[in-house]
């Protein structure tokens, strides 16, 4: 006890004491954190160290060197599947092949199962009976089996359709649905569109502020500058010169070039300063910022505890990132370098002589040796393993989009739609002016949600055999045995994957969020 | 003598100190919501807060039961100082009472449950004898009949009333009030203010903040006016309602007088 | 425990009943966009309709395929002279779900207007279905849907002229379901469902056998179930509402691992060791450790208590280490043991009061511990059972045995995730987030890949873990992340105000997270755990990637290899997704009816 009471009745003060440890909060909250932080890095240090020491015993050490070495795998489809001497099909390339099928299937599939979901939600909420039900029944029914149920259901339907011959159809040589897959006429980007939508973009930029100044002057003046109908009418005349000039800015490519060369030849130790002093720098910004926030007009407020852990922390974690450049894994630099260049050697490659200059084009299916002709100028093709995985993932995902939708619609006060009853909107006005925009806020994260949702099932892929980043994943370390290696691959891919569909998510949703104001 | 000690009788003066602050400070981020508060609390005494909306009524409050932590200064309650000690922690919280503006019961467990719960797990009573002093403190406030009902079901006023039920159960020597009548319809407030009537006349120290004004002037010993985290002037009911000293005690009473 | 059912008198009384051509008329017809609504989707509909009956009645189905394998389906290899077990396992769950529905009046009044309407639509699409199946439909199929449609619609319409105001009598839903299941028991008696089955590997179809493997066991369930549910109201009336709830959920939580371990496996206990070493190991911990707890109990000890846990909590940690090294043997049961008493030992001035309540404490860690060693025991005995291909789990019973277990394990662990990651300590704030988010941005089937391959590489030499139980890992860990934030949500809505009047009681956190925040918490969060339960039971069919034989593998790879039903994968497929179906989707209505009854709970 810190005080006594004298015979006045007043407290005299005999000092602090400090508590012993074992009763003092503020240390035993933190000792307590340590200790459990220590054992989980120890847990971990234990793993790795046992991995370690399994794997080599199995002489398999873990590295990264085999992402350059030949893939020598068959791939059921993808931007590349085949080994050619100008473009070698490394392990790392297969991976690539993976990644965008993945994502190729993720995309299209959240855009379709979007449409088909807010279509059947809008349905649920009919005022036609028999319209809510079969909506009902088609959410009921299709949430409630599990998908890689559904995904393997179609597979076994659509391989159970007819041979795929010259004259298979239900429309011969234009719609066609077989054992094989499925095509469908398509509009693709042609050699020139590259060019074509630099040149637009170019051309674009005096017509921007020709129309700003237009704006300003209705502002000013009133009456009606036409800027809207002067920017379309300019976009109009720029477009149809481009379709044709589009070669002028086939130059774009040896610049594109000189950057690949440029940005290639950066050293790999000036990349790790670079990459150190950016982490450093980072935090000290960082500590500083925050500091000026505790700032009053009194001097510098007291910090608390938790204060004193987030600058730590910030210090901690770049010394760690800087650590991990320089020594960990010193290979990062270098892939930075390396695929940097490449990706400016991929654009110079869009840009260039010899090119046809028509921006897009469109394709019937054809077939070569009864197969389908799946890449180049084609039709849509869908291969039996992406159908079944397509159909599968988007009718699932559709299903509880559609109850998103249906939830997001209901959470707008019945008033609302009233309102815009008694403004005079008819039914369908008031769904797209009135409910649907503020429908839309309450939709917004679930929504994102159920686009990781889908990007992720992609996985499941595996099990009907499209060759998605998973099924590649697979078949590599099936070869090479570098399993950790693999997976830390996955890992890196789909977290970059949730981060960006959730950080775009995020952003519209803050956008709406202004917009109320 | 200091601001802290101000109108005192000789009488009082002469009282144990049960609530001394001395130069408290605390700061949200680099927001000082209280800036060097001195107060002392006697025994048996019954003080009264005011002060405008923000000005760190309720945070003062919180602090000496350290809902709150604060940064610098002391607060010594009863002799116990309020540190990192655990101990000292765990004695402070189970002397002193507390009644809150939005009545926190735990809308999960009956009325009987609410007040027995820190009897049972914090003074480590038996049921038995936790249930009996729970009922009889019920029929001090008033509503034994409602000892099985749940929170939800009882009226605002009547809530409270289990609130102030539950905090005297731990038998505490001080009680805490922070605007306990401010979510309560009009017809409910003297129901409340009452039991608190009660417990003044009972020799309960207690340090409320209010805006009943006819309570403060019926029941307070002394009246301390805050703002902008500090102290500005403290005195007897007297003092306060004849002849503040301070223009903006006078102000802020002209207010809400 | 609040009682939060809402009286079926208090649910606004359904509307008058309109006639029908009236009916038609608002419903279908009410303006041109309606009308021409109406027509799209009934083209819709039958198109649709159309087309799954072409996939169940084509030429290739071979339905023989899942009538032959529903041994298969269901219960995997487990040996047919030892069906008496699965039924004894089934009744001992028909028996809990009577009594629970007892215990928590799961029982919703449904109008008799209701039931007709239903009895009439399920006949009318069964007459639609006999009208548009195809041509390839046996005709004695297609003659049963007409007259089983027939059949059902004349009932409605008898019992909705026979009734007098159907739309205000009420009858108890339980009773209706006992209705149907008592039909369809009646059926097996007299129409049998034949016995399929193998012999020596070839498969044995003789329809037409009465097959009393399936109707008496099928009938007995039944009744279980109904007598429990009985029983259990009439003693509801008798005892404590409160006490039986609890006992159930004590059996919800420990009966399935005493099923599937001691009665489905039924171990072989090695007894000369059991008894010189499992026993005395048993009542050491149990007796050692409940005298331990009584003393440190004392609430003038609850220092000494802390600081004996946190030295214990070092022990039980070194004896891992230890384990790791190799440096002494000691059985994995015992170190499980040392961390269960340190925890306690850690626990003990939270549970510390007089006489009776230490008694309690010490008391309750006997019988914990008694329970704990038992089932381990047990686990870790071989299996009386001479199974053929083993895993002795497989189909159905697999598919649910993980799904529950998963939800069992994860629960525990997704509490303390989203405890640690609305803690105001922010290391274990950064380390619950970062296992969060890591876990919840990756698919599960490339952590079950991790678990099932990298688990046997981390672990050190000599120990292993079977196949399925580094998958189940691999679900417990996905499943905890996603519980986490569920249960985040929860704590979330639990109010400041809560916390603050806890600490000013002066309550301890374990004693505030215990008895206040979590209670409130979990209440909050039944919906979107049952919604994961669902979740968790349709991602089991990920078992078939990674090597398991659930539903799915047999429907997808076992059946189709079979040389009398060579690439009949549509007929077991289609079946195994109405199994799915019919458990999530009556999951998912029993969620919905519980989410109603939670709200209105909150509005009084
Ligand atoms: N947890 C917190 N975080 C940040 N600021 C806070 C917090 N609690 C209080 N404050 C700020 O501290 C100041 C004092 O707040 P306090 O609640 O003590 O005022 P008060 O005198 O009780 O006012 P009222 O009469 O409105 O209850 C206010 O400006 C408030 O915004
Ligand atoms: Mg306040």
């Amino acid at each position: 006890m810190t005080s006594q009471t004298d015979d006045s009745g007043t407290a005299v003060f005999t000092g602090h004491t400090r508590p012993p440890i074992w009763r003092n909060t503020s240390v035993l909250k933190w000792l307590v954190q340590i200790v459990v932080l220590v054992a989980v890095l120890a847990v971990f240090w234990f793993l790795a160290a046992q991995a370690r020491t399994n794997l080599s015993a199995k002489g398999i050490p873990v590295s990264y060197d085999w992402l350059d070495e030949p893939a020598n795998i068959q791939l059921g489809e993808g931007i590349q599947t085949v080994d050619t001497e100008e473009r070698r099909l490394t392990m790392s390339r297969a991976l690539w092949v993976g990644m965008v099928n993945t994502l190729r299937i993720a995309s299209i599939g959240i855009i379709v199962s979007t449409i088909i979901g807010i279509a059947v939600g809008i349905a649920r909420l009919s005022k036609n009976w028999l319209a809510r039900k079969v909506s009902s029944i088609y959410v009921e029914t299709l949430r409630n089996v599990p998908v890689l149920v559904q995904i393997i259901l179609w597979l076994a339907i659509l391989g159970s359709l007819g041979k795929l011959t010259a004259d298979s159809g239900p429309i011969p040589g234009w719609v066609i649905v077989s054992q094989k897959g499925i095509s469908l006429p398509r509009v693709f980007l042609a050699d020139g569109f590259y060019q074509f939508v630099s040149m637009v973009l170019v051309a674009m930029v005096p017509v921007w502020f020709v129309r700003r100044s237009l704006k300003r002057r209705q502002d000013r003046e009133g009456g009606n500058t036409h800027a809207t109908g002067f920017t379309l009418a300019a976009l109009a005349v720029i477009a149809v010169v481009a379709w044709f000039a589009n070669p002028v800015m086939a130059f774009l490519g040896p610049i594109f070039g000189s950057v690949e060369s440029a940005w290639g030849s950066i050293p790999q130790g000036l990349m790790q300063l670079l990459l150190s002093v950016a982490a450093l720098g980072g935090a000290v910004l960082w500590i500083r910022r925050f500091l000026d926030s505790r700032r009053t007009p009194a001097g510098l407020a007291k910090l608390i505890d938790d204060d004193w852990f987030r600058m730590i922390f910030a210090v901690v974690a770049s010394l760690l990132a800087v650590l991990v450049v320089v020594r960990g894994w010193p290979g990062l630099s270098s892939w930075i370098i390396n695929s940097g260049s490449d990706l400016f050697g991929v654009i110079a490659d869009k840009f260039g002589d010899g090119r046809g200059s028509r921006p897009i084009d469109a394709m019937r299916p054809t077939l070569s040796e009864g197969r389908f002709v799946n890449y180049g100028p084609t039709g849509l093709t869908m291969t039996v393993f992406y159908a079944s995985l397509f159909f599968g993932l988007v009718f699932y995902t559709s299903s509880f989009i559609a109850e998103i939708v249906r939830g997001g619609i209901l959470a707008v006060p019945a008033g609302q739609s009233e309102a815009a009853a008694a403004l005079g909107l008819s039914r369908g006005q008031a769904l797209r002016k009135v409910v649907l925009p503020q429908a839309f806020r309450v939709v917004m994260p679930p929504l994102g949600n159920q686009y990781l949702n889908i990007t992720k099932n992609t996985s499941l892929g595996i099990a009907v055999g499209f060759s998605e980043i998973v099924q590649v994943g697979q078949t590599v370390y099936n070869k090479n045995s570098q399993t950790l290696a693999v997976f830390s691959i996955y890992m890196v891919f789909y977290l970059a994957c949730s981060l960006t569909i959730s950080s775009v998510v995020n952003t519209i949703n803050r956008r709406l969020a202004i917009v109320e104001r | 003598m200091s601001i802290a000690d101000q109108a005192l009788t000789e009488e009082m003066a002469s009282r144990r100190d049960m609530i001394v602050c001395r130069g408290v400070k605390k700061w949200f981020g680099d927001f000082q919501a209280l800036a060097g508060v001195d107060v002392t609390v006697k025994d048996r005494e019954v003080m009264v807060v005011l002060g405008p909306s923000g000005s760190g009524k309720s945070t003062l409050i919180r602090c000496i039961n350290r809902l709150e932590v604060h940064q610098e200064g002391e607060i010594v309650v009863d002799g116990v100082e309020m540190s990192n000690d655990m101990r000292n922690i765990e004695k402070i919280r189970s002397e002193v009472g507390m009644v809150f503006q939005q009545f926190n019961l735990f809308p999960h467990l009956t009325v009987l449950d609410n007040i027995t719960l820190a009897p049972i797990w914090v003074r480590k009573r038996a049921r038995v004898e936790a249930e009996a002093k729970a009922m009889e403190l019920l029929e001090r406030v008033g509503i034994p009949e409602q000892a099985n009902k749940f929170p939800g079901q009882l009226s605002g006023g009547q809530q409270q009333r289990v609130a102030i039920a539950r905090s005297l159960a731990m038998e505490p020597k001080i009680m805490l009030f922070d605007e306990p009548t401010s979510a309560l319809d009009p017809e409910m407030i003297s129901e409340v203010l009452d039991v608190m009537k009660d417990l003044a006349r009972g020799g309960m120290t207690m340090m409320v903040v209010t805006h009943e004004m006819g309570f403060a002037r019926e029941v307070a010993d002394r009246l301390v006016f805050m703002e902008s985290g500090d102290v500005v002037e403290v005195g007897t009911p007297e003092h306060f309602f004849t002849n503040p000293r301070e223009e903006r005690t006078k102000l802020f009473l002209s207010q809400i007088l | 425990m609040s009682e939060v059912t809402v009286p079926a008198a208090q649910r606004a009384p359904e509307a008058e009943s309109v006639s029908p051509g009236r009916w038609v008329r608002e419903n279908l017809f009410s303006s041109v966009s309606n009308a021409i609504q109406t027509m799209f989707f009934s083209l819709v509909l039958l198109g649709l309709l159309r087309w799954v009956l072409g996939q169940i009645f084509s030429e290739e189905a071979n339905w023989t395929s899942v009538a032959t394998n529903m041994r298969l389906l269901f219960t995997y290899n487990y040996p047919t002279e030892q069906f008496v077990r699965i039924w004894f396992a089934a009744g001992a769950l028909f028996l809990a779900v009577g009594a629970s529905f007892a215990a928590w009046n799961l029982n919703p009044m449904v109008t008799v207007r209701r039931v007709g309407v239903a009895l009439a639509g399920t006949g009318a699409v069964s007459l639609v279905v006999g009208l548009i199946a195809p041509d390839t439909t046996p005709s004695a199929v297609r003659t049963g849907f007409f007259v089983v449609g027939i059949g059902l619609v004349a009932l409605a319409l008898a019992v909705l002229k026979v009734v007098p105001e159907p739309h205000r009598r009420q009858i108890p839903f339980i009773g209706l379901l006992a209705g149907v299941a008592g039909v369809i028991c009646g059926v097996l008696w007299f129409f049998p469902f034949g016995d399929y089955g193998f012999a020596d590997g070839a498969p044995t179809a003789e329809s037409g056998t009465i097959d009393s493997s399936t109707s008496l066991p099928v009938t007995v369930m039944f009744l279980i179930m109904i007598g429990t549910y009985l029983a259990g109201r009439a003693l509801a009336r008798m005892i404590d509402l409160g006490w039986l709830r609890r006992t159930m959920i004590g059996w919800w939580v420990i009966g399935p691992a005493f099923i599937v371990f001691l009665v489905l496996r039924d171990p072989e206990f090695d007894w000369g060791y059991v008894l010189a070493v499992d026993v005395p190991m048993g009542a050491a911990f149990a007796l050692g450790g409940g005298a331990l707890l009584y003393l440190l109990a004392k609430p003038s000890r609850s220092e000494l208590a802390r600081v004996i846990g946190a030295l214990l909590v070092a022990l039980a940690l070194f004896h891992w280490v230890a384990a790791f090294f190799g440096w002494y043997p000691m059985l994995q049961k015992a170190r499980f043991s040392f961390a269960l008493i340190a925890v306690a030992a850690l626990l003990a001035p939270t549970f510390a009061g007089e006489r009776a309540a230490r008694l309690r404490f010490a008391g309750g860690w006997f019988g914990f511990m008694v329970l704990f060693h038992w089932l381990l025991t047990g686990i870790n005995t071989p299996s009386t059972l001479d199974i053929a291909a083993p895993p002795f789990l497989g189909g159905f019973v697999l598919t649910v045995s993980i799904a529950y277990y998963v939800m069992l394990a994860s629960f525990p662990l997704g509490v303390l995730l989203s405890l640690a990651r609305t803690s105001k300590m922010p290391i274990f704030r950064v380390l619950a987030t970062t296992y969060i988010e890591v876990v919840r941005g990756v698919p599960l089937i490339t952590v079950l890949f991790f678990f099932s391959i990298m688990l046997p590489l981390f672990l050190p030499g000599g120990m292993g873990i079977s196949d399925l139980a580094a998958v189940f890992a691999g679900y417990t860990v996905f499943s905890a992340a996603y519980m986490a934030e569920n249960i985040r949500g929860g704590l979330q809505s639990v109010r400041r105000g809560q916390y603050e009047a806890a600490d000013a009681l002066g309550l301890t956190t374990v004693q505030r997270t215990a008895f206040i925040v979590l209670p409130q918490a979990l209440r909050v969060s039944i919906p979107n755990l049952v919604g994961q339960a669902i979740a968790t039971f349709k991602e089991t069919s990920l078992i078939a990637i990674v090597g398991g034989f659930d539903l799915l593998r047999i429907a997808n790879s076992t059946i189709p290899n079979q040389p009398d039903f060579l690439g009949q994968k549509r007929p077991a497929l289609f079946f195994i997704s109405l199994v799915y179906f019919v458990v999530a989707y009556s999951m998912s209505r029993a969620s919905r009816n519980l989410e109603e009854r939670l709200q209105a709970g909150q509005a009084r």
